[in-house]
């Protein structure tokens, strides 16, 4: 592996940048994954103190960081059943943490490897957890979208000088 | 030709997504086996007449890398088609997977139409 350091934009710019990989890849992952439409952009702040179910990942390697992702109780039961091909009644807890940890786990990667600056990187098996008042714990570049039936926000944190 | 597919990956929704996929891109597969790690899929392959193989990477007892290097070892399965699945699309990862026998690469996010293109592209266009 080469020690070469690598070469990242200024701090404002990579904001820009990661902000647009997380709209562009999570819109990607929704669609074509989960046959979900994102309607528009929404407030990232909103979903603080909510109902949220979230799901956080750490990943090591050149740069390494966190990803966190929270959804309203109903888009992720939706998102499941889309995922699965069932019917939402038919979801359990269960299949709802391990979908959402593969929506974690697939739009951090895909933002990962399309970021250009990214040497390597292993992602952590993502933990998905229930709030009755959501906090973040990652403070990084979050977006928010509108899906249909509520909200899901994004957020992604890139360690380049912890690498 | 409808194929015997093994499907290697830790998430049973994962591969409950491939089998969807896999129905809906017309692919027609006679049996799918399913292991949850490397060490499981190899056991898989001992088994059962395989015709290509999906596998993530990042998995517990036995990871994606660790069961490509030891199917290749086994004079049984040199030739096998192996795709790996991963959101990592890394230069890196890419060429250590091509390293190690995969000849197939397909990152998530996917969707019928990709997966398709890839067994037909591995497996030759007439595999049907």
């Amino acid at each position: 592996m080469s020690d070469t350091a690598i070469h990242e934009p200024a701090a404002p710019e990579m904001d820009a940048l990661i902000g647009a990989l997380l709209h562009s890849c999570s819109e990607h992952v929704l669609e074509t994954m989960f046959f979900a439409a994102v309607f528009e952009a929404a407030d990232p702040a909103a979903s603080t103190g909510c109902e949220r179910v979230t799901s956080r990942l750490h990943f090591s390697g050149k740069p390494s960081g966190d990803f966190e992702v929270d959804a309203d109780p109903g888009i992720a039961r939706a998102l499941t059943a889309g995922f699965l091909g069932i019917e939402e009644s038919e979801v359990t807890s269960a299949q709802e943490d391990e979908v959402m940890a593969e929506f974690c786990n697939m739009t951090c990667g895909s933002a990962l490897s399309s970021l250009g600056c990214v040497e390597y990187f292993n992602l952590q098996v993502p933990e998905t957890t229930r709030s009755e008042a959501f906090a973040p714990e990652v403070e990084g570049v979050r977006r928010a979208f509108l899906l249909d039936g509520g909200t899901l926000s994004v957020c992604l944190r890139v360690d380049f000088d912890r690498s | 030709m409808a194929l015997q597919i093994l499907i290697v990956d830790d998430s049973p929704a994962m591969r409950s997504f491939i089998r969807r996929v896999m129905k809906l891109s017309g692919i027609e597969v006679e049996q799918y086996f399913e292991a949850g790690n490397g060490e499981e899929g190899l056991a898989q392959l001992a088994a059962n007449p395989i015709d290509a193989v999906l596998t993530d990477i990042n998995m517990p007892v036995m990871d994606g890398e660790e069961f490509v290097r030891k199917m290749r070892a086994d004079g049984a399965h040199q030739s096998t088609p192996v795709i790996v699945i991963s959101t990592d699309a890394t230069t890196h990862r890419i060429q250590t997977m091509q390293e190690l026998g995969a000849v197939g690469y397909l990152q998530k996010p996917f969707g019928p139409e990709q997966l398709r293109n890839e067994l037909d592209r591995v497996l030759g266009v007439g595999h049907e």
